[in-house]
């Protein structure tokens, strides 16, 4: 099949059976690959109500009909769940180079299921797959995997390893892959881990076959060249995602001391220019990427190096901890990926302790004797390592994510517990920014800023401007930008290079055959969101519009300071953003979609 | 005394396709570019002679900045 590796591995762990199946033409022309057919496995595969952690779990990794080929960024492959987190549907976006040769070794989707009785790494050399004993990795760091299985096997071959955070189930535990690209969000790390799955190590040399290999060539260098002219190349690649960290503090949207506020007084300790001059070493770039926004630090205060820190990480492990200290936010996303968990959600974690620290709800019996402040960096360092080893009291209690810790500890810390449906938000402030609170609010795995970004948006607009432009915009971008995790591909070329994408579909119709436009492909989009939308509540079965809510936060306690004090969205905008959004998706007011929706997507047999 | 305003890519079409501009040197570039009519908000990245810089910066004789906004996030 044209642009497919052809096949789907199934791995039965709990049996130790590995057997291959040809990847269905008619599930690629539905859902066309990455996220596409994670949903689609997960919905169709695993059982209702499976325990997240338990055998019945999936975790299926699909690439798209881009990865590995001659696009921009193709290096991007899918990891769907079921979220031991949030308990509903998971999926995360890895780079790196494990994609390309995952394609390369012929396979579309691996499907782990079941669980191992003893710790194993899958290893997949083209036709030649085994599960191999992973009992002298167990309890080591991903970064030290990383080292020692490319020191076994070469360095073609690519690796994926959990760190202890997977191995001890931390909910929000992550991939790891390349020394520093994760597989970040909603816990796959932990549902690895429960299946006893240490790592994956594989590299393939087969070719993939494509409909039209002229246009391919043509198609292919037309979007290199779309990147290689356009303005700001060198910018983004000088300084990655950190370009954003000063503007985000000076509109109001950096993260700070557990969101209370959204500049931060030592913002420019965290700046994106003063990383590059305290820290950075070099550029890098994944798979066949042209604007490499990864950055290889060393931190020569711990004598240590990582790659990183990306904008997200600085926004939670810096300000969002008081922490106006680059050298400090990068060990401390060293740490945070060498032990396996997401930078992210620990942060959101550990920012809600300290506040539950300064707020007197905690005290030193609580935390393990640690001096919780926001600010204290060995205090963070210390609990990074307590929460991935689930050490102590704090430690197994912030494994849990904010959501489930807040519910244990109650005195009102469920008011500055910043997540929705369980997941920690990510970087960027919403106190004023009603589009960036309902891309939140709606986003299909927790609030995670991946599947729609708009403080841009909202600036443009007007950031308290509650009108149905902005649903529509949230909507739009949810139907698209998701979809460069089906193809593949890496959003960021048209994301931060603005490059058009109309050029990819020439470049997807010459490897698939297939023509197909964005209206096209912006309708899979819609498919797929209202499928993940039906898991969710097929999952759980109180789900609905509550599930939407922010954090009280951003409607009740406006910032003290900053350029956004005294500055909030009003809890009626709230509802009435999601009212729009119900009616614009076609769903019910409770926020399920309609059985005409369903209907019209041709998605009612499937959720039956 | 002057210095060069050169906006990039997609920021061109938020501010009405405004071209590289010759500006005074002296002042901030927040002052500058709000002057020229640019919404300083909607400029995520400023690139004094290729380094990143606040608007804050204080322009100098000759110095070439670059302005950037960002679209679609992270």
């Amino acid at each position: 099949m044209n642009g497919y590796g052809g096949s789907i591995l199934r791995v039965n762990l709990t049996e130790g059976k590995i057997t291959k199946e040809p990847t269905s033409a008619q599930v690629a022309r539905d859902f066309i690959g990455g996220r596409g057919f994670g949903i689609y496995f997960l919905f169709k595969e695993v059982p209702r109500q499976a325990d997240p952690l338990g055998p019945d779990n999936k975790l299926i990794i699909s690439t798209g009909p881009l990865s590995g080929m001659l696009a921009p960024g193709g290096g991007k492959c899918d990891w769907t769940t079921k979220s031991p987190l949030t308990g509903g549907y998971a999926d995360a976006s890895l780079g790196g180079h494990f994609t390309a040769e995952m394609k390369y070794a012929g396979l579309d989707t691996i499907i782990l299921e079941g669980a191992s009785p003893k710790p194993v790494y899958l290893f997949i050399e083209n036709d030649k797959i085994q599960l191999l004993d992973a009992s002298t990795l167990w309890g080591k760091g991903a970064i030290d995997v990383e080292v020692e299985l490319k020191h076994k096997y070469g360095e073609e071959f690519q690796i994926a390893a959990i760190g202890p955070g997977g191995e001890n189930q931390v909910l929000y535990a992550c991939i790891n892959h390349d020394f520093g690209r994760q597989a970040g969000r909603g816990g796959i790390g932990a549902v690895m881990g429960s299946k006893r799955v240490k790592a994956i190590v594989l590299h393939g040399t087969k070719s993939v076959p494509v409909a039209d290999t002229d246009g391919y060539r043509k198609a292919g260098m037309a979007l290199y060249k779309a990147c290689k002219d356009a303005e700001g190349l060198a910018e983004w690649s000088r300084y990655g995602t950190t370009v954003v960290t000063s503007w985000c503090d000076e509109v109001g949207a950096l993260p700070t001391r557990n969101f209370s506020a959204g500049s931060f007084e030592q913002g420019p300790g965290i700046y994106g220019q003063t990383m590059r001059k305290e820290i950075v070493v070099t550029d890098k770039g994944c798979f066949g990427c042209p604007s490499p926004c990864g950055k290889y630090s060393n931190m020569k205060r711990y004598n240590t190096q990582v790659e990183g820190p990306e904008y997200e990480t600085i926004g939670m492990m810096g300000s969002n901890l008081g922490i106006g200290d680059i050298q400090a936010v990068a060990e401390a996303n060293r740490l945070a990926d060498d032990l396996g968990i997401d930078s992210i959600s620990a942060g959101g974690c550990i920012g809600w302790a300290m506040e539950c620290y300064e707020k007197g709800i905690f005290t030193k019996a609580d935390t393990d004797g640690l001096e919780l402040k926001f600010g204290n960096i060995e205090a963070v360092f210390a609990l990074i390592k307590k929460i991935a080893y689930r050490e102590g009291k704090i430690g197994n209690l912030l494994a849990l994510g904010t959501k489930r810790a807040a519910q244990q500890v109650g005195q009102g810390s469920e008011k500055f517990a910043i997540q929705v449906k369980g997941m920690e938000q990510s970087a960027y402030a919403t106190h004023n920014a009603t589009a960036m609170l309902l891309a939140y609010m709606t986003c299909d795995v927790g609030a995670h800023h991946n599947r729609s970004w708009a403080i841009t948006y909202d600036l443009q607009v007007g950031r308290d401007k509650v009108v149905p432009e902005k649903v529509a915009r949230i909507i739009w971008l949810q139907n698209f930008r998701p979809m460069f995790d089906v193809l593949g591909s890496c959003r960021l070329q048209w994301v931060e290079l603005g490059i058009d994408r109309d050029l990819y579909c020439p470049l997807l119709e010459s490897i698939t055959g297939i023509n197909r436009s964005w209206a096209d492909l912006e309708a899979v989009g819609n498919r797929i969101w209202n499928l993940t939308r039906m898991y969710w509540a097929r999952e759980n079965e109180d789900f609905g519009r509550e599930w939407d809510l922010p954090s009280p936060r951003f409607y009740t306690e406006p910032p003290k300071t900053g350029v956004t004090a005294g500055q909030i969205t009003k809890y009626e905008d709230v509802q009435k953003l999601l009212d729009m959004y119900y009616q614009q998706r076609g769903w019910d007011p409770n926020g399920i979609p309609t059985q005409g929706t369903l209907e019209t997507l041709n998605l009612s047999s499937m959720v039956a | 005394m002057t210095a060069t305003i050169r906006p990039l890519g997609i920021l061109k079409t938020y501010i009405g396709e405004l071209k590289e501009t010759s500006v005074d040197a002296g002042r901030s570039i927040r002052e500058t570019i709000i002057q020229i009519g640019i919404n300083p908000d909607l400029v995520a990245g400023v690139f004094v002679n290729d380094e990143q810089q606040t608007k804050d910066y204080i322009l100098q004789d000759g110095d070439i900045v670059k302005l950037l906004a960002v679209i679609g996030g992270g």
